[in-house]
């Protein structure tokens, strides 16, 4: 390695942005092609007879749900990864820092309420919001956000919303179990294109903000008084991550419910290969998160059919160990 | 002299703690000025308050004469740069890329990653005899090395003023003596304005063209070194008896003997 190695950052994003699409695109072919009934490549793409026709059918069922289960991973890990950049923090998350509870106790007291659909991501927006400015406010000693603080404020906050989401369906519902697991454990069972649909605005927003943020966030991965120093207004910037990986978060919650580690995972393996420019890495993670949850999701439904695990319990499983790794690395 | 920075009724607090308490300064143009003071004094305060890190509580700073809070603040980045005492780096970072952060006021959207960006980031590595760093993890680099790192990084800023937070504290004499050269030499060449704080009286004595005293968030003395430099202005600063002895090569050498009652 030498002084010009890296000397042609956009040539090098190219490539790895083509790479994580192409592993995008092989998550999909499985995720259409796995589940209860799993199809071969022959079956989804011939043309004629009956077999092709169940096919069609079944995968005119799957696509929608990976679609879906991209976008939600897209969300999270874009989510994940500029918080951990924006705080200088490997261990940020929006699971662990509580945005995610917030944002599934904001939709479920919506669906609750008989809102739309349509606008429940704007009320886990809402939740997620709250969440974080309340988990902010605990962990802020003398001015800075303290990282012991930050993780305990997160586990405080979700041990709250788990309660209330408990509490509000056990009184209120009579799918009360089917609901509580969706938002608690997170599922993708009930997707289809509508929803798919109604995700891509928030997705497109907050997944374009901070893009267009991403060198910004190169200046607070050294720290927030470096970011400062070389002209950001850090207190202005501060809010407007957050606020748009509040969005993301929400919207994510909002659709498929809590589904944890995705934003603490894939940012990290994503960093292992494309290092940890946040031009190369917010895009890089968005597509990587998206094929993870694909597969997460194939892999949940595969994995004891004809019974579907929940997709937040495949993420945890393979996501609470690499956090207990990256807690013994941190200093 | 023309000044470059004024301070006027400076104020700065973290919560209740007072840390610049009605500070009025004047900093020439393309001089060495050294801070000093006790800890708790306000000299880190002050560097991050022209720096534009930490907001002042009342009272202003004048850049050219101009109020420095009307400067867009990517402008300021252009103008001034900040070394820190340390960076405690969490991520694995390039040195190189940390000295082209030097250019992010200058680029468009704060990335700076043209090919220009590369050529003055790695002119300003070399100026500072840090080109060889340039692939290297700067978490994994000695206390000299980073400190040279960031030297080039505001190098690299082509600031008109440096900001540096005890620069020379915690390296061996041999890294110390080689980052003051470089630093002598740079300020040489660009005729930069640069105020930094130190510990080291005799080091003031030695470098600076301008010794500011504070104490409690006030400046207590400012001047040449001959003038505010004297066992009176110590012992007021520093609450400490200080002898002053002069070497053969005519330097001033402080040397504190007890603690003033």
């Amino acid at each position: 390695m030498n002084a010009r190695a890296g000397a042609h950052p956009r040539a090098r994003r190219r490539s790895l942005i083509v790479a994580a699409l192409l592993l995008l695109a092989l998550a999909a072919l499985i995720g259409v092609a796995v589940g209860g009934v799993t199809l071969s490549w022959a079956d989804l793409f011939a043309g004629r007879g009956e077999p092709a026709t169940t096919a069609r059918l079944l995968a005119s069922l799957r696509l929608p749900r990976v679609a879906l289960a991209a976008l939600v991973g897209a969300c999270l890990a874009v989510a994940g990864a500029a918080l951990q950049a924006l705080l200088k923090n490997p261990l940020a998350d929006p699971f662990l820092l509580g945005t995610s509870g917030g944002a599934a106790t904001g939709a479920a007291l919506a669906a609750l309420a008989g809102a739309s659909p349509l606008v429940s991501p704007g009320a886990a927006f809402a939740g997620a919001v709250a969440s974080s400015v309340a988990v902010a406010a605990l962990a802020r000693r003398g001015g800075r956000l303290d990282l012991q603080r930050l993780l305990l404020a997160g586990l405080i906050a979700n041990a709250f919303f788990s309660a209330v989401l408990l509490a509000v369906f056990s009184v209120a519902s009579v799918e009360a179990e089917r609901n509580m697991l969706f938002w608690m454990m997170g599922s993708l069972s009930g997707s289809s294109w509508t929803r798919a649909a109604a995700l891509v605005p928030y997705a497109a927003v907050g997944g374009t903000f901070l893009l267009l943020f991403a060198a910004r966030l190169n200046l607070f991965v050294v720290g927030e008084e470096n970011a400062a120093a070389l002209g950001v207004d850090t207190e202005r910037a501060k809010v407007q991550v957050f606020l748009a990986a509040s969005l993301l978060t929400g919207a994510a919650v909002a659709f498929a419910g809590v589904i944890g580690f995705v934003g603490l995972l894939v940012p990290h393996a994503a960093r292992a290969v494309a290092g940890n420019d946040q031009r190369v890495l917010l895009p890089v993670s968005g597509l990587a998160g998206a094929a993870l949850l694909v597969m997460a999701d194939a892999a949940s439904r595969a994995a004891f059919a004809p019974a579907e695990l929940p997709i937040g319990a495949i993420t945890a499983a393979v996501g609470a160990p690499l956090f207990a790794w990256l807690l013994m690395r941190t200093p | 002299m023309k000044p470059i920075l004024e301070t006027r009724g400076l104020a700065a607090a973290y919560g209740a703690t007072r840390a610049l308490d009605g500070l009025d300064l004047t900093i020439p143009a393309g001089r060495i000025v050294a801070l000093l003071g006790e800890n708790g004094s306000g000299k880190s305060t002050l560097l991050k308050v022209i720096a534009r890190i930490v907001e002042p509580a009342a009272g202003a700073v004048l850049f050219d004469g101009r109020p420095l809070a009307q400067l867009p603040r990517r402008e300021t980045a252009r103008r001034i740069a900040y070394v820190p005492q340390s960076v405690d780096l969490v991520f694995p970072i390039r040195s190189l890329d940390l000295v082209l952060q030097g250019r992010a006021p200058h680029a468009r959207g704060f990335a700076a990653d043209s090919p220009e960006d590369y050529r003055r980031a790695l002119e300003a590595m070399r100026a500072c005899d840090v080109e060889a760093l340039a692939p290297r993890d700067a978490s994994a680099l000695s206390g000299g090395e980073r400190r040279r790192v960031f030297l080039a990084r505001a190098l690299a800023q082509e600031a008109e003023i440096w900001l540096l937070d005890e620069p020379t504290s915690g390296l061996d004499p041999r890294h110390r003596l080689e980052f003051l050269a470089t630093l002598a030499r740079v300020h040489r060449e660009r005729g930069t304005t640069v105020l930094f704080v130190t510990h080291e009286i005799d080091l003031a004595a030695d470098l600076a063209d301008a010794v500011i005293l504070l104490r409690s968030g006030r400046a207590l003395a400012q001047g040449a070194p001959p003038q505010a430099l004297t066992p009176d202005t110590l012992r007021r600063a520093f609450s400490v008896e200080a002898v002053v002895e002069v070497d053969s090569a005519g330097r001033r050498h402080f040397v504190p003997v007890a603690p003033a009652d």
